[in-house]
C-alpha cells in the first residue's frame, strides 16, 4: 500500500526541473535500457508523478545506475527528457538524502 | 395455366456461378418445362446489354412473366423490377432466383451437386412465375409536414433545418424548458457553452413561422402510416391538437446512468456523476469547494456504468462503451484545472477513449499534470472514507500492481450513457428497442435513421450513445430522410401485402395479435366480423398467415398456391443425372 502524497507531487512541479507529464507507459525504455533494471526509468517516473516519495528514496541506487547514456531517450515515443529527468531525481535525493547542498 | 410465356435468363456471373454449376446444362433441363417459351444463358445479367436484350425478347416473343437467375434479390431485385417496367412487363410477373448465394458460393467444393441444385431452384422459380399475377404498387400521397419529438440540440438542428428546405415544422418537448442536457452541461469542446448554443437555436426557431413548439407537450396516438400520419399531442394546458405529418423525427435524447446508492461511494458529498460535477461546475464562478472545504485533490473513475461485464449479477448489464465520457472528463479535468491549476487530479480508467480530435483533451490533460492510472475490470477502484475527504484505493496495472491510496476531496464518477425510459412513446409509435434498450435501426451503417416503422426516424442519442457531433450529425441524416420521403409527394409501397378470404375468416383475432405492424384491424362486411388488413401499414411480414387456423390470410404474390407449386418443383427428381 502506498499513499499518494501531492505535498511531494508540489514540490516537484514547483522547481520545474522534472517533466514525465507527457509519458503513456508504454515501457519501451526499460526494454532498451542496458542497465536491464525494472524500475528504470519508467517506473521511477510513475512514483514521482503519483507522489510515492517513499518509492523514490527507497530506490537511489536505481536512480544512481543510470548511464545517462539517452538510449531511451532516443527511442521514446512521447519524447520525454529521461536523462535530465534522472539528474533531477539525483539531485533530489543529493539534497533530502546526502543533505548536499544544491549544486 | 400452359399458355403463359415465360422466358428465363440464367446468368454465369463472370464464372461466380459458371465456375461451379455448368449453366448450359441448367438452360437445357428448364427450357422445356410447361410455359417455358425461351431459355437463355448470359455472362453478366445485370449488364446493360443483357438488359437491351431481354427488353427486346420481352416485346417480341410477347413474354408475360420471367425468371432470372442470377444473385441473391437482395443486390438486383430493383434493377430488373424497373427493366421489367421498360419492357411494358408488370414488374411483380419477374421472379429471381438465386443460384449464386444460395447454390455455386454454397458448393465450391466442385461436383455434379451444384448443377443439379441449380435446377431445382430455377424450375422452383418457374412454378412461381407460372403463377404470378400483374400486381400494383400503391401510391400514397404524403403530408410535407413533419413532427419532431424531443427540443434538445438534435431536435432543435433537425428542425431549424426541416424548415430551410421548406417543410413545415411541429417540435414537441416534455420539458418545460428546450435544450436538454448541453443547457445544463456548461462549456464545450473545443469552444462554446450549452446555454449559449441552445439559447441561439431557441432564438431562430422563434423566428421561424413554419415551426410551431409546443413544451411540456406529449404524443398520446399516432395513426395512419407513411407519408400521411395522424398524431395527437396533449399540449401545456391539458388539451390535445391533431397534428398531420408525412414523417416523425424521434430525438428523445438519453439519460445519464444513476449508481445505486453506495456504488462506488455514490451518495457521500462530494462523490458525484459527472453530469452532476458538470452542472455544478457550470453553476458557480466562486473557488472550488465542496461541503465548504475546499477541492485540492480530485479522483475520476471512468466507466461507471457503461462496459459492464457480461457475467455480472446485474439484470440487464450495460455492455456498450458511452462514447462521449472519456473526453468529457479530460475537458471537465481542465476546466478544473483553469479554475485552480494547483489542483491535483488522477484520473482512473480502463481504457482511454478520447478518439479524434479528443486526443487533444488527453494530451492537454496530461502535460498539465493530470496523472492517469489504469485498472483492470475485475479490480476496480474502492472509496473510503477519512475524516471528510475520500480515498480512493486503486490497484495501477501499469505500475507493477502497487496499490495506490489516493486522497479526494472530489471524487468523480464518469457515468455513461443510458436509454430514456419511456414505455409510452415506445407504444404509441411502435418503435423496435435493442437488446441495449436504445431504439434500433434497420441498418447499423446503411440505414442509420430508419426504423421498421416506415417514416418514423430516430436520431441523435435516443439510437445510441453519441456525443454532440455525432447526436447533430444523426439529426441532419434523419432531416434528409424525411424530405427524401416527402419532397417527391407521394410513395410507392410494394403491393405484397397479406388478404383476408371474407368467406373463410371467422374473426378470432389471431391475426391481430400476430402483426407487429399494428396493420390488421376488425371490420364488417355484410353484417359478419372479420379481419381487414389496412394496406398502408401492412409490410408483407406474413407474421399473420400461419397463425390464422382458418387458412383465411394470403400474401399476395407468395400465396400458398405459389409457394406449394414451388417447394412440389424444388423436389421433382432431375431427370437426366447430371453427369
Ligand atoms: S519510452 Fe517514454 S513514454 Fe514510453 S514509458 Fe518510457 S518515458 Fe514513458
Ligand atoms: S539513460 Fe539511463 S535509463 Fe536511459 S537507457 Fe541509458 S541507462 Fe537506461
Ligand atoms: S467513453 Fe470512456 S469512460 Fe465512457 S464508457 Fe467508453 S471507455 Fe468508459
Amino acid at each position: 500500500m502506498a499513499r499518494v502524497n501531492t505535498d511531494f507531487i508540489d514540490e516537484v512541479r514547483r522547481s520545474d526541473g522534472f517533466d514525465a507529464t507527457a509519458c503513456m507507459h508504454c515501457g519501451q525504455c526499460t526494454a532498451i535500457c542496458p542497465m536491464g533494471l525494472d524500475l528504470l526509468p519508467r517506473r521511477l517516473f510513475f512514483y514521482v508523478g503519483a507522489g510515492l516519495e517513499d518509492k523514490v528514496i527507497e530506490n537511489l541506487e536505481t536512480i544512481f545506475s543510470c548511464l545517462l547514456c539517452r538510449l531511451c531517450e532516443e527511442n521514446c515515443p512521447r519524447d520525454v527528457h529521461i536523462a535530465e529527468d534522472v539528474r533531477f531525481l539525483r539531485n533530489y535525493i543529493n539534497r533530502k538524502v546526502h543533505k548536499l547542498a544544491r549544486i | 395455366m400452359e399458355d403463359r410465356r415465360i422466358g428465363v435468363f440464367i446468368c454465369y456471373c463472370g464464372g461466380n456461378i459458371s465456375d461451379y454449376v455448368e449453366v448450359e446444362k441448367v438452360r437445357a433441363a428448364v427450357e422445356n418445362e410447361p410455359g417455358v417459351v425461351l431459355a437463355k444463358t448470359q455472362m453478366f445479367a445485370c449488364s446493360d446489354a443483357a438488359q437491351d436484350e431481354m427488353i427486346s425478347d420481352i416485346k417480341e416473343k410477347g413474354l408475360d412473366g420471367i425468371v432470372v437467375a442470377s444473385c441473391s434479390p437482395k443486390l438486383h431485385l430493383y434493377t430488373f423490377r424497373a427493366m421489367s417496367l421498360r419492357a411494358g412487363l408488370n414488374p411483380f410477373r419477374y421472379t429471381q432466383s438465386n443460384i449464386r448465394e444460395q447454390c455455386s458460393w454454397a458448393h465450391r467444393d466442385g461436383g455434379p451437386f451444384a448443377t443439379e441444385k441449380a435446377i431445382r431452384i430455377v424450375r422452383a422459380g418457374i412454378a412461381r412465375a407460372r403463377l404470378s399475377e400483374p400486381l400494383a404498387t400503391m401510391r400514397i400521397e404524403t403530408t410535407p409536414k413533419v413532427l419532431v419529438l424531443g427540443a434538445g440540440v438534435a431536435g432543435l438542428m433537425a428542425s431549424l433545418t426541416l424548415a430551410d428546405i421548406g417543410l413545415p415544422v411541429f417540435l414537441v418537448e416534455k420539458e418545460p424548458e428546450v435544450g436538454g442536457w448541453t443547457c445544463k452541461w456548461g462549456g464545450m469542446f473545443p469552444q462554446g457553452n450549452g446555454s449559449d448554443l441552445v439559447e441561439g437555436l431557441l432564438k431562430k426557431v422563434k423566428q421561424r413561422e413554419d415551426i410551431t413548439l409546443f413544451t411540456r407537450a406529449e404524443i398520446i396516438e399516432r395513426t395512419g402510416s407513411v407519408g400521411d400520419f395522424t398524431a395527437k399531442i396533449r399540449v401545456a394546458d391539458g388539451s390535445v391538437v391533431s397534428l398531420e405529418v408525412g414523417a416523425i423525427i424521434v430525438a428523445t435524447g438519453f439519460d445519464t446512468y444513476r449508481p445505486a446508492e453506495g456504488e462506488f461511494g455514490y451518495g457521500r458529498e462530494g462523490v458525484w456523476t459527472l453530469p452532476e460535477v458538470k452542472e455544478w461546475l457550470a453553476g458557480n464562478e466562486g473557488p472550488l469547494a465542496v461541503d465548504g472545504r475546499p477541492v485540492e485533490s480530485v479522483a475520476y473513475i471512468y466507466c461507471v456504468g457503461s462496459r459492464q461485464p457480461k457475467d455480472s449479477e446485474l439484470e440487464r448489464p450495460n455492455l456498450y462503451c458511452s462514447r462521449y465520457c472519456c473526453s468529457s472528463a479530460l475537458h471537465t479535468a481542465l476546466q478544473i484545472h483553469e479554475r485552480n491549476p494547483e489542483v491535483h487530479q488522477f484520473h482512473l480508467y480502463r481504457d482511454m477513449r478520447s478518439y479524434g480530435k479528443y486526443e487533444l483533451l488527453y494530451e492537454e490533460a496530461s502535460r498539465k499534470g493530470s496523472m492517469f492510472f489504469r485498472f483492470e475490470n475485475d479490480a476496480p477502484p474502492e472509496i473510503l472514507a477519512e475524516s471528510r475527504r475520500h480515498i480512493v484505493r486503486a490497484k495501477g496495472q501499469l505500475e507493477g500492481d502497487e496499490v495506490l491510496d489516493i486522497p479526494a476531496d472530489l471524487v468523480v464518477l464518469v457515468t455513461g450513457m443510458v436509454p430514456r425510459q419511456n414505455d409510452a412513446l415506445i407504444n404509441v409509435l411502435k418503435l423496435p428497442v435493442g437488446t441495449d434498450g436504445f431504439f434500433n435501426e434497420i441498418h447499423p451503417k446503411l440505414r442509420p435513421v430508419e426504423t421498421v416503422m416506415d417514416g418514423v426516424f430516430i436520431v441523435g442519442a435516443s439510437q445510441g450513445p453519441k456525443t454532440l457531433a455525432e447526436s447533430v450529425a444523426s439529426s441532419l441524416a434523419g432531416v434528409s430522410k424525411s424530405a427524401a420521403l416527402l419532397k417527391k409527394g407521394y410513395v410507392d409501397l410494394d403491393p405484397y401485402i397479406a388478404m383476408v378470404n371474407a368467406e373463410r375468416c371467422v374473426w378470432c383475432g389471431k391475426c391481430l395479435e400476430a402483426c407487429p405492424y399494428g396493420a390488421i384491424e376488425k371490420s364488417v362486411l355484410e353484417g359478419k366480423e372479420i379481419a381487414s388488413v389496412i394496406p398502408s401499414l401492412c409490410k408483407g411480414g406474413g407474421a399473420c398467415v400461419p397463425v390464422c387456423p382458418e387458412d383465411a390470410i394470403e400474401l399476395k404474390g407468395y400465396t400458398s398456391e405459389e409457394i406449394t407449386a414451388a417447394i412440389d418443383a424444388l423436389i421433382e427428381q432431375v431427370a437426366a443425372p447430371v453427369p
